[in-house]
């Protein structure tokens, strides 16, 4: 009984479709709890805003009945999930022409891309920093210097990324402040291109890395020791192996399972996070584009990113989960644990 | 410590023996009260500010506009942190939003935690479908990217005031609590003290709270100040958007307005950097509060970190005396322990776990060496192994096989040695397995760390251990989780004779198993040692089992050798008053016999008395037991024993002395 088995990943399934149902569910309910519909609030903000719109009645009516709202509330709800299932989300409310889903899928690969590397980064470099804290052979040196690491662990992304600007875009003029590249590069795959980007992507990854890889190490220096401990850990050592050989195969294999567990799980908050990350810099990724379109009262394109950004998550947790019985054989015998 | 005492431990809640206004209490953490001063620091500032400074400053036009602090050029003193575009006072504007971020952390965090320890108690004691139900739900709202629902929430319901974005944010602060008060309730209701009190009783309620909160406080407490943190980080998140209350004030407002007026480029420092530094103030507090609580909780990290510091503050380790005296070498002896001596430097003092222990085992011979749990025996198990764990130390003494001393040698030396001259079975054979990687690599580790040899023959070698010990040869492939605890055990003795070594230990070697496999594990140590030759050291507690498998028997009270004697003199005339207890004790089918062991007090390991470590529980006892300790001396045919009854001239010895 190892790998995948058919019930394992069933299971899983369904905890990923529970996942985006929860997730979706929310973002449906809440509009419909608040005073209030949508329509009318933004009719009223618009009448705000031009003084007198005319016959606002008749235009909420007719909006409320272009979004289906004059519909009964179960009836939205399925045509919500039609929707969901076949990513429509209609029109932009604030560019027009274009589909909701075509600027979320714009702005999706630059926030894959950034979140990608920042978290392929910051746990990498967390877990080795955290395994090498919680190892008593680690030289002496290293013990001293490990933990300056963890400097900036308490600080919120995206005030240090507000700081980095000011210091190193403003007043050392060494990078690029915002955005994902410059007005003046041709958008493509050639080297100018991709020099730019990757130039405009090194303060938001660096604020994201340098904030959360204490984090990781944290965890992991715990669950190091508590490997440390363990009867095959002493027994490792007696049996002459090389102290690397220990350190990786028997130390860092074992401590790193409840470690991957944590990433699937907070994998949601890094989402989260990036959101802010993508504001402080304006990168126009998802979070920023959900920004946007909150601020401009953007009801499709909100749904639209909210239930990806969802989806992405879910999905990623989903994978994670699929890969972790071949990382840890125990996995479908001890299902109940986590 | 004897066995009852072990025992009574267990049964009485650890927390309860912890005194809060003791100088030794867990909670004097110094990063936890560092982290509390810090915090309180803040509140400080925010409550009595409104004492020293005129809030109604804080409100557009109160001041001119875009002043820089008092120390820059500029100026004004009566505006000391500077005044940004719409001329309110930034010290007052600080002063109104710190209390009001912390409020709704604070707020956020402790409704979530409510919540959470709600639903997790049901989970955890209630168990069943209740558990399914909370478990599923709260797994899958943790990996709901929390800030992203908030947004759209935000978006929608327009927050008026703190107290109505607290709630909103402890919608998605319960899962963490959740998860942790119920896997806590799952650990905790398997321990002793909390099956005692059930046993006893006691309504789950009580239960709940007398045996098992104080034992989950300082998770709880750590989940709190992360929680609150988080909730914090949250409402600063929403402001930092915009999307906050924007007629209340508060640290996140304070950002926003700064970002959208430009003041990074604009260079007005003085708005957006204030309130930046007092939320990473107020976040290094917790995390230090939430770390510091986390060492308390868990006595590992508390402990490696004080090793280590113990460690730097020592210098390097010191270097280990070695013994001037070498008490009768033997010939023909695989291995020799030559006073031996192995402390545990624990806070309350030193331990003194192995006090000068000598002995040698034979070519060929098995040694038993036996004692009741916290004797010792395990101690120098792990000595002559040299792994002695922090925070315990070899101070003195030798071990040799073939004439090299192991406790001299360091690094790749003495892994050269290891396995190949000197091997273990492990106590614990069930978690002795590397539990991620199957049998064919554990054991080829051992064999490819020593030996240069090709795959093929790595993997005929394995299949011919594994016969020896009677395990099917489909066992290499497998992980250990699949193997039983017995085959585990044979498991680990093919892997101890894969080098055909000169020693092994074997550590309890069959104490977690039931009768029926300790008698299969047993003649698998027989029948190997038989074909083998090997010299092996089996330590147990089990009377009974020793007599039937050991040559000689060594044992042991107290950190001392008291007696070691071929096992024929020493179960037919044991000569130590301890021996003679543990041999009455073994039990009979033909009589029923009083177990007379636990008679008597051990005396503190700390602080053995002078003369005999015995004196308090034997029957026998005189004067010079009391004032010196006897030595191990052979008094018949290579049967030792340390003590006084079998020196003839203890009267006169006395005597000596006081003369």
């Amino acid at each position: 009984m190892r790998g995948l088995t058919k019930e394992y990943v069933l299971q899983r399934f369904l905890m990923y479709l529970l996942t985006i149902w929860l997730g979706s569910t929310l973002i449906f309910v809440i509009p419909r709890l608040a005073p209030g519909d949508p329509v009318s609030e933004m009719v009223g903000r618009l009448s705000l805003d031009a003084g007198y719109i005319e016959n606002a009645d008749k235009l909420i009516e007719s909006w409320k009945a272009r979004f289906g709202l004059d519909a009964p509330i179960h009836v939205q709800y399925f045509r919500y999930w039609g929707n969901v299932f076949r990513l429509n989300f209609g029109y932009s409310l604030s560019h027009f022409p274009t589909e909701a889903w075509t600027m979320v899928s714009d702005a999706l690969p630059w926030s894959l891309g950034l979140l990608t590397v920042a978290t392929v980064l910051s746990f990498s470099i967390g877990v080795t920093i955290g395994s090498l804290m919680g190892w008593r052979r680690t030289p002496r040196w290293l013990q001293l210097i490990l933990p300056s690491s963890l400097t900036f662990t308490a600080i919120p992304y995206f005030m240090f990324g507000i700081m980095l600007i000011y210091l190193v875009a403003f007043e050392l003029d060494w990078l690029p402040a915002t955005g994902a590249y410059s007005r003046r590069v041709d958008p493509g795959w050639n080297l100018p291109f991709i020099k730019n980007v990757l130039t405009h992507a090194i303060l938001p990854v660096v604020s994201i890395v340098l904030t959360s890889m204490g984090g990781w190490a944290l965890g992991m220096r715990g669950l190091m020791i508590s490997v440390n401990n363990e009867d095959y850990f002493l027994l490792a050592q007696v049996k002459g192996l090389s102290p690397s050989r220990i350190f990786f195969r028997y130390g860092v294999r074992n401590a790193i399972l409840p470690a991957l567990t944590a990433l699937a799980l907070g994998l949601g908050g890094l989402i989260s996070g990036s959101i802010l990350v993508e504001f402080i810099f304006a990168y126009p990724g998802t979070g920023y584009t959900l920004y946007q379109a909150i601020i401009s009262q953007d009801y499709t394109v909100t749904q639209a990113i909210a239930n990806l950004i969802i989806l992405v998550t879910a999905t990623s947790v989903f994978l994670l989960d699929l890969l972790y019985p071949f990382i840890d054989p125990r996995i479908t015998y001890k299902r109940n644990m986590r | 410590m004897t066995v009852g005492q072990r025992a009574a431990d267990e049964t009485t809640t650890p927390a309860r023996g912890w005194g809060l206004n003791t100088w030794d209490s867990p909670w004097l953490n110094f990063k936890f009260l560092l982290g509390v001063a810090i915090v309180g620091l803040i509140l400080l500032f925010g409550l009595l500010g409104p004492l020293f400074w005129d809030t109604d400053l804080a409100y557009t036009g109160a001041g001119p506009l875009n002043k820089p602090p008092v120390w820059q050029e500029g100026g004004l003193p009566e505006h000391p942190l500077g005044t940004e575009s719409n001329g309110r006072d930034m010290l007052a504007q600080l002063i109104l939003a710190t209390p009001s971020s912390l409020k709704v952390g604070f707020l956020a965090a402790i409704i979530g935690m409510g919540i959470g320890m709600v639903l997790g108690s049901v989970a955890g004691y209630v168990g069943g479908w209740w558990d399914h139900v909370i478990r599923t739900l709260s797994d899958s709202a943790v990996t709901i990217p929390a800030l992203v629902v908030l947004v759209v929430i935000a978006s929608y319901v327009q927050m008026t005031d703190t107290t109505a974005m607290a709630l909103i944010l402890a919608a998605f602060a319960w899962p963490g609590p959740t998860r942790l008060v119920r896997s806590q309730i799952l650990t905790l209701r398997e321990r002793s003290y909390v099956r005692m009190a059930h046993l006893s009783g006691a309504p789950a309620l009580e239960i709940m709270f007398v045996e098992m909160l104080p034992n989950m406080l300082p998770w709880l407490a750590a989940s709190l100040t992360g929680g609150i943190s988080v909730a914090i980080l949250g409402a600063t998140g929403l402001e930092v958007l915009g999307l906050g209350p924007t007629r209340v004030p508060s640290l996140g407002l304070i950002i926003n307005q700064a970002t959208t007026n430009a003041a990074l480029v604009r260079g007005l420092v003085w708005w957006w950097l204030p309130p930046i530094i007092i939320l990473m103030v107020i976040f290094v507090g917790f995390f230090l509060m939430t770390i510091g609580l986390d060492e308390i909780a868990n006595p590992r990290i508390r402990q490696f970190s004080s090793t280590r510091r113990e460690r730097t503050a020592a210098g390097e380790l010191p270097a280990v005396e070695h013994a001037g005296l070498r008490g009768g070498e033997e010939e023909d002896a695989a291995l020799e322990v030559d006073d031996l001596h192995v402390h545990y430097f624990t806070p309350r003092g030193e331990v003194i776990a192995a006090n000068g222990v000598n002995f040698s085992v034979r070519k060929g011979e098995i040694l038993g060496l036996v004692g009741e749990s916290g004797c010792g025996k395990t101690t120098v198990a792990m000595a002559i192994l040299q792994v002695v764990q922090a925070p315990g130390r070899i101070v003195q003494g030798e071990v040799r096989i073939e004439d090299q001393d192991l406790v001299s040698l360091s690094g790749k030396e003495l892994r050269e040695v290891r396995w190949r001259d000197l091997a273990l079975v492990p106590q614990g054979a069930m978690n002795s397995l590397n539990p991620v990687t199957p049998i064919r690599e554990q054991m080829a580790d051992a064999i490819l760390a020593h030996e240069n040899v090709g795959r093929l023959e790595v993997e005929a070698r394995i299949l011919g251990l594994l016969n020896d010990v009677g395990l099917p040869e489909r066992v290499i492939e497998i992980y250990p989780h699949e193997l039983s605890g017995g085959m585990k055990q044979r498991d680990c003795i093919a892997m101890a004779i894969a080098l055909n070594p000169q020693v092994i230990i074997a550590d309890e070697p069959t104490s977690a198993l039931d009768v029926v496999v300790q008698r299969v594990v047993a003649q698998t140590l027989l029948e190997v040692k038989e074909r083998l030759g090997v010299s092996m050291v089996m330590i147990g507690h089990d009377m009974g089992l020793q007599a039937q498998l050991v040559d000689r028997i060594a044992v042991m009270y107290a950190g001392n050798l008291v007696e070691v004697a071929p096992v024929g003199s020493a179960f037919s005339e044991p000569l130590h008053p301890y021996t003679q207890l543990l041999i009455e004790s073994i039990p009979s089918i033909k009589e029923r016999k009083p177990l007379n062991v636990t008679e008597g007090l051990t005396h503190d390991l700390r602080n053995p008395p002078p003369g005999c470590i015995f004196q308090f529980r034997c029957q026998h006892v005189e004067q010079i037991c009391r004032e010196r300790r006897p030595e191990l001396v052979e008094r018949e045919d290579d049967h030792l024993v340390a003590c006084w009854l079998y020196e003839p001239e203890r009267h006169s010895l006395i005597e000596l002395e006081e003369a």
